[in-house]
C-alpha cells in the first residue's frame, strides 16, 4: 500500500492516513486480511509522528475497518469491504475539494456540474475513438489514477 | 520530585534570565506534555538556546525554576541529565581529541542505559567514521555524532537544539527517518528548538512561540489549527476591522470588497465579530505550522 | 515519587575510572612528547656520565621536573575548557563539582605514574652506572657566610658533616609534583582565563618594581623579589616542597686549592620538608576544592 501525503492539504495528517487507507480499499490495492504497515515502518517511510500514525489506525480500527493481532500488527477487517458508504464518503471528499477551488474562481455548482459531464463525455468520445490512456479525472475513481497501484 | 499535575515532562515556572541588559528569557513558563513533540519557535537571538541550557543546568536562570521529568534541573542536576540526550547549537561541542569511537565508549560509560547494540546500528546508519577526531570532523558529521551520543542511551527526553543545521538535504531526511523510527521504538518527549519550522511541520505536536524572551503562545497542534487561520472575507464599503478582532498583519487598506487575513482566536468567536462589524466571512483554510508561527510571531510582535 | 520513569546516573566509582580512562586517550600525543623527552633526558645522562666513566648518584629528590610536569598537566587536562564553555564536560550526568574533582584525580593518578616512571628511569641509571643510591655522605658546611657565591671560601669557614641521606626523601618528586599540581589545578579550574591572570599578575611585579625604582624607594622596589624570594625559597616554600630545600641550601665555593667545591649554608632539614609537604599538599587540596566549587550545582546566580 502506498500512501501519498499532500503537502498542501490542511487537514490533520491522520485524517488523510485514514483516507488513504479507505481509498486504497475502495480501488482494491488493500484487500481483506491484509497487513497494514507497521507503525514505524509507515511513520518512517511519511516522516511523520508515529503517534499521527498511531492515531489514525485507532480510528481505522474503531471504526472497524482494520483490526489488531497481537503481537503480528494491524490488518484489513475481514468485513472491511468498501461498500457504497464509503465510495460515497470517498466521492464527497473529491467533490469537496474541487468546489472549493471551483468557487474560489467564481464557478458555482451548476457550471461545474456542466463541465464535468463536459469533459467526462469528451473523455468516452476519446477512449471510444483511438484507445487512449485515461486521463485521471479527479471526480470517479475509475482504476488507476494518482499512483493507487497495488 | 513532586508529581506535576498534568504529567509535563518538561517544566518551567517564571523562568528569567538576562545576559548584561539583554533579555533572554522573561517569566517562560513552558510546558511540554510526556510524549509529545514540543517545537519551540522564535528568531535568532529569542532565548530559545538559553532555555534549553538553563535546563540542562549549563547556565544559571536568575530567577525561576525548570524541572525535567519531576527532578529539579538545578539542585537535581546530574539524574535530570541522566534523563537527557542533548543535542546542543553548536558542533563543536565535542571533546576535540578523542577519536569518535573512544567517545562514544567513554559516554556509554556514563549512562548505565546504553543500548550496545543500537549505537553499532546507529553508527552504521549515520555512517559515522569511528576512527576520526572528533575534533576535526565537518560540521554535518559532528552534527551526527551527537545525534548518535544523544539517541544511543533512549533518554526519555530529547533536547535538540537546531538539530538539522549543518546537514545537507539527503542527510537531514535520513536523519528525520531514523529520529521517528527511535520515537516509534522508544517513549521520547522531544523538545526542538528551530527557526526552521518547515521540515518538522510533520511531526510536532504542540507548539511554543518565544517573541523576545517571552512565551507569547503555547498549544497543541489541533489548537493551533482551530485557533490560527486564514480567512477570507467580505467587507464593505470603508470597513474598519473591529478592535477585539486579533490579526497576525496590519489590516491594509482594502481596494475591494474581498480580504484575506490570518486571524488569531476561536473560529466561532472570530466568526461573531466579523460579522458583528457587518462583512462576512468567506471561507477559512488552516495553515501550516511555519505560517502559524509566523503569524503567531507577527501579532506577538504589534 | 514523581511517577515517570527515570534512567539512571552512573556511579562515582565507576566515573572515575572512566575519567582516568579519558585522560590517558585524549593525552596520546602529549604523552609520547614526554616520553621522547625523557628517552633524550636518558640519552644525555648516558652520553655524559655513563661513558665517560662516571657514576650517577640516586637522587631523585633534587630533580625539579617531576614538579614541572605538576604544573604543565592541568593546562593539558583543562585546555579547551574556556572555550567550550557550556560544553560537553558539564552535560555530562554527573554532579558537576564532583565532576571537577573526579578529573583532577584521574589527572593525578597519571601524573604518579609519570614521576614513578622516571624515578625508575633514575634508578636504573643509578644501577647501571653502579652510583650510589644510599649510605652516608660527607658535607662541607659552612660556618662563616661566604660573601660571592662561587668565590673563595672563607677561611676557617668550612666544616666537613657527615649526612646520611634518608629514604623519605625518595617521595619528593611526588608529592612536590602533586603539590605543584594541586596549585596549578586550582588555576585552571577556578579561573575562567587563567593564563591571563599569571600574565597580569607578572605584569603587576614589574610595575611595582619599576615604580619603586623611579621613586627611588629601594623597599617597594624590592617587593616582587622578596615575595618571589619568601614563595621559591623559605622555608617551607617551593623549594622545600619540591627537594627538602637542597637546591637552594647549595651554592659552590673555592677551596685554597682553587677547586670548585659544593658547599652547604644549612643542612636540609627533613623536618621542614615534612611541614612544606603537609601545607602545599593541605592547602593545596582546600583550594583545588574551592575551585571546583565554582562549578557546583545550586541556586543563585
Amino acid at each position: 500500500m502506498i500512501v501519498n501525503l499532500d503537502v498542501q492539504d490542511a487537514r490533520p495528517i491522520y485524517l488523510q492516513i485514514i483516507d488513504e487507507v479507505r481509498r486504497a480499499l475502495v480501488v482494491g490495492s488493500l484487500r481483506p486480511e491484509d497487513p497494514l504497515p507497521s507503525v514505524r515502518e509507515l511513520a518512517s517511510e511519511l516522516r511523520v509522528n508515529p503517534r499521527t500514525v498511531s492515531q489514525a489506525y485507532q480510528e481505522l480500527e474503531r471504526a472497524g475497518v482494520v483490526y489488531v493481532r497481537r503481537g503480528e500488527g494491524t490488518f484489513v477487517s475481514a468485513d472491511a469491504l468498501p461498500g457504497p458508504a464509503e465510495r460515497r464518503a470517498l466521492a464527497d471528499r473529491f467533490a469537496k475539494k474541487i468546489l472549493i477551488e471551483a468557487r474560489r474562481s467564481g464557478i458555482g455548482l451548476e457550471e461545474l456540474s456542466a463541465a464535468l459531464r463536459r469533459v467526462a463525455g469528451e473523455e468516452t468520445a476519446a477512449e471510444g475513438g483511438a484507445g487512449q490512456p485515461e486521463d485521471a479525472v479527479a471526480a470517479v475513481p475509475t482504476g488507476s489514477d494518482e499512483g493507487g497501484e497495488g | 520530585m513532586r508529581r506535576s499535575p498534568d504529567g509535563a515532562a518538561v517544566e518551567t515556572s517564571g523562568l528569567s534570565k538576562r545576559y548584561g541588559r539583554t533579555v533572554a528569557l522573561e517569566d517562560v513558563a513552558l510546558q511540554v506534555p510526556e510524549g509529545s513533540f514540543y517545537v519551540l519557535v522564535g528568531e535568532n537571538g529569542a532565548g530559545k538556546s538559553s532555555l534549553l541550557e538553563i535546563l540542562m543546568n549549563l547556565e544559571r536562570a536568575q530567577s525561576g525554576t525548570a524541572t525535567i521529568l519531576g527532578l529539579d534541573s538545578v539542585e537535581q542536576g546530574a539524574r535530570a541529565r541522566a534523563q537527557v540526550g542533548y543535542i546542543p547549537e553548536h558542533h563543536r561541542q565535542l571533546p576535540r581529541w578523542m577519536k569518535c569511537g573512544d567517545l562514544l565508549r567513554h559516554v556509554a560509560r556514563y549512562h548505565p542505559a546504553w543500548d550496545e547494540a543500537y549505537a553499532d546500528q546507529l553508527v552504521d546508519r549515520f555512517g559515522l567514521k569511528l576512527d576520526r577526531r572528533a575534533g576535526s570532523q565537518s560540521k554535518g558529521e559532528a552534527r551526527r555524532l551527537q545525534f548518535a551520543l544523544a539517541l544511543a542511551h533512549r533518554p526519555p527526553l530529547l533536547l535538540l537544539d537546531e538539530p538539522t543545521d549543518g546537514l545537507d538535504p539527503l542527510i537531514r531526511s535520513r536523519t528525520m527517518s531514523l529520529l521517528v523510527e527511535h520515537l516509534a521504538d522508544s517513549p521520547t518527549t522531544v523538545l526542538v528548538s528551530t527557526h526552521r519550522v518547515q521540515e518538522l511541520d510533520s511531526l510536532a505536536d504542540h507548539i511554543g512561540v518565544l517573541q523576545e524572551g517571552r512565551l507569547v503562545a503555547q498549544m497543541s497542534r489541533d489548537d493551533l489549527l482551530r485557533t490560527v487561520r486564514r480567512y477570507r472575507l467580505e467587507v464593505p464599503e470603508g470597513w474598519q476591522p473591529p478592535p477585539d478582532l486579533r490579526a497576525a498583519e496590519q489590516w491594509r487598506a482594502s481596494t475591494g470588497r474581498a480580504m484575506q487575513a490570518t486571524l488569531i482566536g476561536e473560529e466561532e468567536v472570530v466568526v461573531a465579530r466579523v460579522t458583528a462589524s457587518d462583512a462576512t466571512v468567506v471561507d477559512t483554510t488552516t495553515l501550516s505550522l511555519e505560517e502559524a508561527a509566523v503569524a503567531l510571531l507577527a501579532e506577538a510582535a504589534r | 515519587m514523581s511517577g515517570f520513569r527515570h534512567n539512571s546516573a552512573p556511579a562515582t566509582r565507576a566515573v572515575l575510572r572512566e575519567q582516568i580512562r579519558a585522560v590517558r586517550v585524549e593525552n596520546v600525543r602529549i604523552a609520547l612528547v614526554v616520553a621522547g623527552l625523557l628517552l633524550f633526558f636518558i640519552g644525555l645522562v648516558v652520553d655524559e656520565v655513563i661513558l665517560e666513566g662516571g657514576d650517577f648518584p640516586f637522587h631523585p629528590e633534587h630533580w625539579v621536573l617531576p614538579a614541572m610536569a605538576g604544573l604543565l598537566l592541568p593546562f593539558a587536562l583543562w585546555r579547551g575548557e574556556e572555550r567550550r564553555g557550556a560544553g560537553f564536560f558539564w552535560s555530562l550526568p554527573v554532579d558537576r563539582r564532583q565532576h571537577a574533582l573526579l578529573r583532577v584525580a584521574a589527572g593525578w593518578v597519571w601524573l604518579m605514574v609519570v614521576v614513578a616512571v622516571f624515578v625508575l628511569a633514575l634508578l636504573a641509571l643509578t644501577l647501571v652506572s653502579g652510583g650510589q643510591i644510599l649510605g652516608e655522605r660527607t658535607l662541607r658546611l659552612l660556618t662563616l657566610p661566604l660573601e660571592t657565591p662561587g668565590g673563595p671560601l672563607p677561611p676557617g669557614g668550612v666544616r666537613e658533616v657527615p649526612w646520611t641521606m634518608t629514604p623519605l626523601l625518595w617521595l619528593a618528586p611526588f608529592t612536590g609534583a602533586t603539590g605543584a599540581y594541586l596549585v596549578v589545578s586550582t588555576l585552571a579550574l577556578g579561573l575562567k582565563r587563567p593564563l591571563r591572570w599569571l600574565a597580569g599578575t607578572f605584569v603587576l611585579m614589574l610595575l611595582i618594581a619599576v615604580t619603586g625604582d623611579f621613586a627611588n624607594s629601594r623597599r617597594v622596589a624590592q617587593v616582587p623579589a622578596r615575595l618571589l624570594d619568601a614563595v621559591m625559597n623559605g622555608r617551607w616554600g617551593w623549594d622545600a616542597l619540591i627537594t627538602a630545600r637542597t637546591e637552594s641550601l647549595k651554592t659552590e665555593g673555592l677551596l685554597p686549592t682553587g677547586e670548585s667545591v659544593v658547599v652547604w649554608r644549612a643542612l636540609p632539614d627533613l623536618g621542614d620538608w615534612a611541614i612544606a609537604t603537609a601545607l602545599w599538599i593541605g592547602l593545596g587540596l582546600v583550594a583545588v576544592w574551592l575551585a571546583a566549587s565554582r562549578h557546583r550545582e545550586n541556586r543563585g546566580a
